[in-house]
């Protein structure tokens, strides 16, 4: 997911750009920030079952929210910001099949714990986050 | 794809950042589109053709005709 794409120097978004980046960003901490306190709220468990429920589901009403920020910002994106965009996700996409897969396998020979799943989301973050750091290099 | 953007730009004393407002993009993207790293879309080509008046041919070189014939090795001649 997109984080943070303005990066000074390498790139001159338009305003509308800039605009729906920062929504995108918005909405992103919002779930991230959602999803480590009900990470931390359900293991020291303070929340009962009801409210855990609840929580999940108002983290996932936050990632809806940032998937549909970012549709708007690709939607309406500059045509060379939108093609840095997808090969990032290109990128992103196949670290996640081929590492999750990988690890699905490790973890299915015994090789590794289950615990180590959150590294694949991880990867495909930072992955993306890096491919269009590189791609804006590239077509600067 | 080589083009003439660079020069129309300039003949009109713009700034990239004053093309880019124009046509609606990120400075970026002209940069790009005038370094041939990039080639711009068809509305995109219209578009400047338009900003420009003149046609998408006078603007855009594709530098490479469309292949007649082989070589001995089975790739098309470079015309």
């Amino acid at each position: 997911m997109n984080l943070e794409t303005s990066v000074p120097g390498i790139c001159s978004a338009t305003a509308q750009d800039r605009h729906n980046q920062r929504q995108v960003t918005i909405w992103a901490a919002a779930w991230a920030l959602s999803y480590v306190v009900v990470t931390f709220a359900t293991k020291r468990e303070w929340l009962t079952s009801g409210m855990a429920v609840a929580a999940a589901l108002g983290t996932a009403v936050l990632g809806v929210a940032t998937l549909l920020a970012y549709r708007r910002f690709l939607l309406h994106a500059d045509e060379l910001q939108r093609k840095i965009e997808l090969e990032a996700l290109a990128i992103a996409f196949g670290i996640g099949i081929v590492g999750g897969l990988t690890y699905w396998l490790m973890f299915e020979g015994g090789v590794v714990s289950g615990k180590g799943f959150s590294f694949v989301f991880g990867a495909m973050i930072l992955s993306h986050a890096i491919a269009v750091v590189v791609g804006r290099r590239r077509y600067s | 794809m080589k083009n003439r953007l660079k020069v129309l730009r300039a003949e009109r004393d713009w700034t990239q950042a004053d093309l880019a407002a124009r046509l609606e993009v990120s400075r970026q993207t002209v940069n790009a589109i005038e370094t041939g790293k990039y080639d711009p879309s068809l509305p995109l080509a219209f578009r400047i053709a338009r900003l420009f008046a003149i046609s998408i041919e006078q603007i855009f070189d594709p530098e490479m005709s469309w292949p007649e014939t082989m070589d001995d090795h089975g790739s098309y001649a470079r015309h």
